[in-house]
């Protein structure tokens, strides 16, 4: 046994870490809520300039063939910085789908230029009965000749309005199928969702939008085990940006109590706060273990991977809920004033909270898993 | 990462040698009993008999150098020792002197006390209490009364000790008293080995609700050779804290608790109403949640057994993962009364649930005290965090 980062895995945290300490500052933090599409250009390029939008994806296409725990690694200290990257849209989910499913022409064509930067993909899955399995896609795509026209539309899709392609799920004759789509075909629209969110939401309306059965990912109807494959094994990943997260805002709310003074002592001293405190430790520390177990029962083919990848996501939902929850409670007023950083952290806790499943789905997922 | 113990073909063998010679050397009435203060007759003497065996073998501490009575083995050994016991649930008497009280004697102790002490404890000859609290000194351990007046080269200790050791008779008494009542706070204790059939040593039961029963210890002008004083005259407090960082968590170790496997196998069995108990939604979602909270105190555990092994410096861990323990004990008893009802509650023969362990688990739950309360834990991981008005780093632990 041994719990600890190999040397390369301590390298690459180091680098990230300084990257972002550089680049994805409070202050740029903050220009970035405000601009258009919360897209961070620079920050992309940076990552992409190294390696990193392409880290999981095989070396073969142009990636850097790195594990599940090396993305872990990656995640901790995007979460950190809490950088509102697309990141987990295109260079992990669609990436993975594209690997797992993809025609060898689509991996050919799309796989490079994801890990390059270049090319952004976003996942198009939930709808308006919001859920993760492909079973709740009702979006419609009819064959028409040798084209599919899609129907219907996405709610709650992050990074559609910088993707150029979207992967959308619809449904076919038999069963739900993967569709490639270009952000600018005809009669496709994209709406940011605002609101208490962090990163981007948005809608997508696909109006009879076609497209060449060429953009078919994988089998007709046989999108809904590669979905299931690929969003349980991205759990994790997902999960380290919200230990990172957590771990930032225990930083900051440690950092706070310990300077701000009331009744002629730093607050830190009062039992009452350091209870808050000790509450994000805790969960902090919770979320961070069985995400690291998780990732390595995915590197290693651990059979029971599943029940790792879901205890992972529900315990890092619920820490950082939870850290940024308490933090608030530390830093009361200063808090809630926007020049503050822990707001990103606290709206994008929220957000991703839900995303890929809330707690409670898990813990059915994991009742299911665990026989009972 | 490596989540794994990986066992070599040498290693196995080893496995397969412990394994035989338990066959041979652990006697049958040598397993835990469902409760602690209700042992079965024979269990007792047993559970001594294996204990003075795995320590004549060097395998009751064997991480531990031979020149103290360890085993002088590796970690992977050591571990393979730990999880042949537990898959026969074998069970030792009630000692400290192992996995507390040595630790802080290779610490403080002079190399002559290491030579004294540590080969009998960790050979398991001799049978060690920690005494340090009383009746008005339990979480404010530093405020104990308990006399040590110096009498050329001895102490002579007058006081009283509560809530102490275990039905098992000690052999020794791992003392904290107060060797000068002028000077301030920590910095006027020692710490003691006191032989528990010195003249003027009183140990009486008291009656717990769970677990094992505990005691009484009234001193009444007993003497103590000056020798008998780990560390420095002053250094009792130093002392204790090497032991009550290993309390804190510190000592944890990788075998797994199997309470809440049982828990669930008890649900998917039993049935109600004409359905398996785990598909009622209700309990499916509190079985869960009982099921994550033993994953993360596995995993605590695992990373402090880590750390420990690895000689990594550590902080909060320790206490954070015996608050885990003791904050997660009192809710576990809290969802299992709500999945089984008075069934929770009884030893009845004809209606408990298994065997009592069910029944055990609500009385342990309210004892989450030995060791320092969820509170106490609380105020040393803040001074850990580095947010209370003391600043401390963890003690020196080996
Ligand atoms: C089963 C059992 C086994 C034990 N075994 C041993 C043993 O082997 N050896 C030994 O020496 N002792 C032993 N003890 C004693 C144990 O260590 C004490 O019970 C424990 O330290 C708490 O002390 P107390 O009971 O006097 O409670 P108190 O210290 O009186 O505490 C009462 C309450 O006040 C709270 N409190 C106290 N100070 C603070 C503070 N500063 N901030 C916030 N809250 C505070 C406590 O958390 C608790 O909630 C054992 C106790 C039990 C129940």
């Amino acid at each position: 046994m041994d719990l600890s980062l190999t040397e390369s895995q301590q390298m690459l945290k180091d680098t990230i870490r300084r990257l972002m300490e550089r680049e994805c500052t409070a202050t740029r933090l903050k220009e970035i809520e405000a601009s258009d599409t919360g897209f961070p250009a620079d920050i992309w390029e940076s990552l992409a300039k190294i390696g990193l939008v392409g880290l999981s994806i095989p070396e073969e296409f142009g990636g850097g063939g790195g594990s599940y725990e090396d993305l872990g690694v990656l995640y901790y200290e995007l979460g950190r910085a809490c950088a509102p990257t697309p990141h987990f849209s295109s260079g992990v989910l669609c990436a993975q789908i594209l690997v797992e499913a993809g025609s060898p022409a689509q991996k050919a064509e799309l796989l490079p230029r994801i890990a390059s930067g270049d090319l952004i993909l976003a996942l198009a899955l939930t709808e308006q009965d919001f859920g993760w399995e492909a079973d709740q896609v009702a979006l419609t795509a009819t064959k028409q000749g040798d084209s599919y026209v899609l129907q219907g539309t996405k709610v709650f899709v992050p990074d559609a309005q910088v993707a150029h392609k979207l992967i959308v799920a619809a449904r076919t004759p038999g069963g739900v199928s993967l569709f490639l789509v270009d952000a600018g075909s005809p009669g496709l629209s994209v709406r940011n969702v605002t609101g208490f969110i962090g990163g981007r939401l948005n809608e997508i309306t696909l109006d009879s939008v076609k497209v060449p059965a060429s953009a078919v990912v994988g089998v007709v109807g046989g999108a809904a085990p590669v979905l299931d494959l690929v969003l349980a094994r991205s759990a994790p990943v997902l999960a380290a940006y919200m230990v990172g997260g957590s771990e930032m805002a225990f930083e900051i709310t440690r950092d706070y109590a310990g300077t701000r003074v009331a009744f002629g002592a730093p607050i830190g001293t009062f039992q009452r706060v350091q209870d808050h405190i000790i509450e994000i430790v805790n969960a902090m520390d919770a979320a961070r273990w069985t995400t690291n177990e998780a990732l390595w029962k995915i590197d290693n083919n651990k059979p029971d991977w599943r029940i790792g990848a879901s205890l992972a996501k529900a315990m890092a939902s619920e820490a950082f809920t939870t850290a940024t929850h308490h933090s608030h409670e530390v830093l009361a007023g200063l808090g809630s004033v926007k020049d503050h950083p822990i707001h990103h952290y606290t709206t994008m806790s929220r957000t991703l909270y839900w995303y890929l499943g809330e707690p409670k789905l898990h813990r059915q997922k994991l009742a299911d898993l665990l026989e009972l | 990462m490596d989540f794994e113990m990986h066992y070599t073909e040498e290693q196995e063998k080893f496995r397969a040698e412990v394994s035989a010679w338990l066959d041979v050397n652990m006697p049958p009435e040598a397993v835990r009993p469902v409760d602690e203060g209700r042992k079965p007759p024979g269990l007792s003497d047993a559970a001594m008999s294996l204990r003075r065996r795995l320590g004549a073998k060097g395998w009751l501490c064997p991480l531990w150098p031979k020149e103290y009575g360890g085993g002088d083995l590796p970690v992977e050994q050591a571990v393979i020792i730990g999880e042949e016991l537990d898959g026969r649930h074998a069970f030792l008497p009630y000692d400290l002197g192992v996995i507390l009280i040595a630790p802080a004697i290779m610490v403080w102790g002079t190399d002559d006390q290491k030579r004294r002490f540590l080969p009998p404890i960790l050979s398991g000859e001799i049978l060690t209490w920690q005494v340090f609290t009383e009746p008005e000194a339990g979480t404010d351990l530093a405020s104990l009364k308990l006399r040590a007046d110096k009498e050329g080269d001895h102490y002579v200790l007058n006081g009283q000790k509560t809530f102490i050791g275990s039905d098992y008779r000690a052999d020794w008494l791992y003392t904290l008293a107060v060797t000068d009542q002028n000077r301030p706070r920590h910095s006027n204790i020692g710490a003691f080995i006191v032989p528990a059939n010195s003249p003027g040593v009183t140990i009486s039961p008291m009656e717990l609700i769970a677990g094992q029963n505990k005691n009484n210890i009234y001193y009444d002008n007993v003497r103590v050779s000056r020798d008998q004083l780990i560390g420095g005259e002053f250094d009792g407090w130093k002392v204790a804290n090497s032991t009550l960082e290993l309390e804190h968590g510190g000592a944890s170790r990788m075998v797994e608790g199997h309470f809440v496997d049982l828990l669930l196998a008890y649900c998917r069995r039993a049935t109600r109403n004409g359905q398996p108990l785990s598909k009622d939604p209700a309990v499916r979602d509190a079985l869960v949640e009982i099921w994550m909270g033993a994953q993360v105190e596995r995993l605590f555990n695992w990373r402090n057994y880590w750390m420990r092994t690895s000689k990594i410096p550590w902080s909060w861990e320790g206490c954070q993962t015996a608050l885990f323990r003791k904050q997660s004990e009192p809710r576990v008893a809290h969802r299992v009364l709500d999945i089984l009802g008075p069934y929770a509650l009884t030893t009845d023969p004809k209606l408990q649930a298994l065997r009592g362990e069910i029944e055990n688990q609500q009385r342990m739950s309210i004892m989450s005290h030995p060791g320092g309360t969820p509170e106490a834990q609380k105020i040393v991981m803040a001074r850990r965090i580095g947010i209370a008005k003391t600043r401390q780093k963890a003690s020196a632990i080996v």
